[in-house]
């Protein structure tokens, strides 16, 4: 027995639709087992209870959770492509700051944010700017590196080119070097979106009043384990359409840089 | 060509050689080439991979100073990157995020920062004479190898140089499409003169195209011989048939298989 499919237009269909059969099928099997087994919900809660769970908190709640993780997320990533893109460019035209730079980003990148944080909202106090802080830590590392790695990946013979016209460096950079990295960039970018969303929560698990972080820790303090993991789905969601948002970016700005379908 | 080649000397080598290791004991790249190009004239360069034919064309490009001797054009020394100087690289290297018209007139906006209508009508005219037109707004990755390559060179002509220095451009090429762009090639050049130096790998290619075809040695890269290419233009494929042909490719083949013949 094989797992092959039809061939044609079914195969197609069923090519997309087998991931959301899959989803479809996985729920099932959870609902059918917790309540087969009588799984109590402080343990397992099953699909049901959760999306009972999540219908039971009023849905400005949710949005207030949100907007919270949410605004200190894309802050910490527009921040941190801000700051990293920069960075990148100026140890790619300069040895000598890439060679000083380059341990400390190494320093910063090794040590656990986690571990750091509780520090940070000791320091700096329990708003939104050190939230923001361990957000770009977690997530300019990456973007530091797969901007300096696109750049370097520059054909050297249109650098030469760039070189025999004369042309200034910064068109050698803007016009050249960055529309390469511009691939590279945006891998970096899908890893720093999910990254800040972790940032977030991780530094709302430390200390905060709201977000979707601060939900789940404090629904789980009080046994409230279906509303965790409805935040959890929540959160997921919200994540996975931010890494989509990303994709659908580059789509839209630079259709170039992907792949030609069906070639 | 029907001219005399008597002093016309339009790309002067004298003694020129480089070496990328400060270390005397490892030898230069290449050393002590003596060469004189004449205007329009179309020199091919052939020789083992690593001989130094690449440093070559960067030193007279202004890219790489050399180390020993002096490269000069019109009897002007060269020391640093000329605009008079057009490029076409092994790769074609277009920018995959800019259609086809618009890499043609990359140089310009690059250099410049911008062009106008007239620069514009001139890339029309290039691509109409390479048989590209209809290709102008295609991108890149639409067009064939070959295709890509005569963008590469319509490009490298945009800046109307006078010298058009060519490394291995067509050796990424299937057979077919290398032969035919070979004679597309030399059509443009007699539409638009221009000094072109020309590196391959392919000693046909060399005698095929070129008016001299200058055979370098062995790392360190020196002359070992600089051929007239006698046969009549224009060449087309009747040429390889030439018993002449033969013959100097053959003089060719015996410097590059039995270097101490010679
Ligand atoms: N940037 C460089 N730094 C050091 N050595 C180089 C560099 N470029 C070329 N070389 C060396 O110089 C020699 C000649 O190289 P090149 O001019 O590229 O040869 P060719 O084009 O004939 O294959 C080779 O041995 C090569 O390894
Ligand atoms: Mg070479």
């Amino acid at each position: 027995m094989s797992l092959t499919l039809p061939e044609g237009r079914l195969r197609r269909v069923l090519l997309g639709a087998s991931p959301w059969l899959f989803f479809v099928a996985l729920i099932a099997v959870w609902e059918v087992g917790c309540r087969l087994f009588s799984v109590p919900a402080y343990i397992l809660p099953a699909p049901s209870v959760i999306l009972n769970a999540f219908f039971d908190v009023e849905f400005s709640r949710w949005m207030q959770h949100l907007w919270a993780t949410l605004r200190v997320a894309l802050l910490g990533f527009l921040i941190s492509i801000a700051v990293s893109i920069p960075i990148a460019i100026a140890m790619m035209r300069s040895e000598w700051l890439s060679r000083t730079l380059y341990p400390l980003l190494v320093v910063i990148q090794s040590t656990p944010v986690v571990a750091v944080a509780p520090l940070i909202i000791v320091i700096m106090g329990s708003d939104d700017p050190s939230r923001i802080l361990i957000t770009c830590l977690l997530t300019f590392f990456p973007l530091v590196v797969s901007t300096a790695t696109g750049i370097n990946e520059t054909p050297p013979e249109l650098i030469e080119l760039s070189r025999s016209l004369d042309a200034p460096t910064r068109r050698e950079t803007w016009q050249i070097r960055m529309p390469y990295a511009i691939p590279h960039i945006f891998s970096g970018l899908r890893v720093a979106i999910t990254l800040a969303i972790i940032g977030a929560v991780v530094a709302e698990f430390v200390a905060a009043e709201e977000g979707l972080g601060y939900f789940i820790q404090f629904s789980t303090s009080f046994f409230r384990i279906p509303q965790a993991f409805a935040g959890l789905f929540f959160l997921a969601v919200v994540s996975l359409l931010l890494f989509k948002s990303v994709q659908w970016a580059q789509q839209l700005l630079f259709p170039w840089s992907l792949p030609r379908k069906g070639a | 060509m029907a001219e005399p080649a008597v002093n016309r000397s339009f790309v002067k080598l004298a003694g020129v050689g480089h070496r990328y290791d400060p270390n005397p004991a490892i030898p230069p790249a290449v050393t002590g080439i003596d060469l004189d190009i004449h205007r329009h004239e179309f020199v091919a360069v052939v020789g083992p991979s690593g001989c130094g034919k690449s440093t070559l064309l960067r030193m007279i490009a202004g890219l790489l100073k050399p180390s020993e001797g002096r490269v000069t054009v019109f009897g002007r020394a060269v020391d640093g990157p000329r605009d008079d100087v057009g490029i076409v690289f092994q790769k074609p290297t277009l920018l995959p995020w800019l259609n086809v018209r618009k890499n043609v007139l990359f140089p310009l906006r690059h250099k410049y920062g911008r062009y106008n209508r007239e620069d514009e009508a001139r890339a029309d005219a290039l691509l109409a004479m390479a048989g590209l037109e209809a290709f102008a707004r295609k991108m890149p990755d639409e067009l064939s190898g070959g295709m890509q390559q005569r963008v590469g060179i319509v490009r490298a002509l945009l800046l109307n140089p006078d010298i058009l220095l060519m490394d291995e451009p067509f050796s990424a090429l299937d057979a077919m499409t290398r032969e035919q762009i070979g004679f597309d090639l030399l059509s443009l050049w007699q539409e638009q003169p221009k000094t072109v130096l020309f590196i391959t790998h392919s000693i046909a290619e060399a005698v095929l195209l070129a008016d001299r075809v200058l055979v370098m040695s062995r790392r360190p890269g020196t002359v070992l011989d600089l051929i007239d290419v006698d046969l009549p233009r224009p060449r087309t494929t009747h040429t390889i048939s030439d018993a002449r042909f033969g013959e100097l490719t053959d003089r060719i083949r015996k410097h590059i298989y039995e270097p101490d013949a010679a």
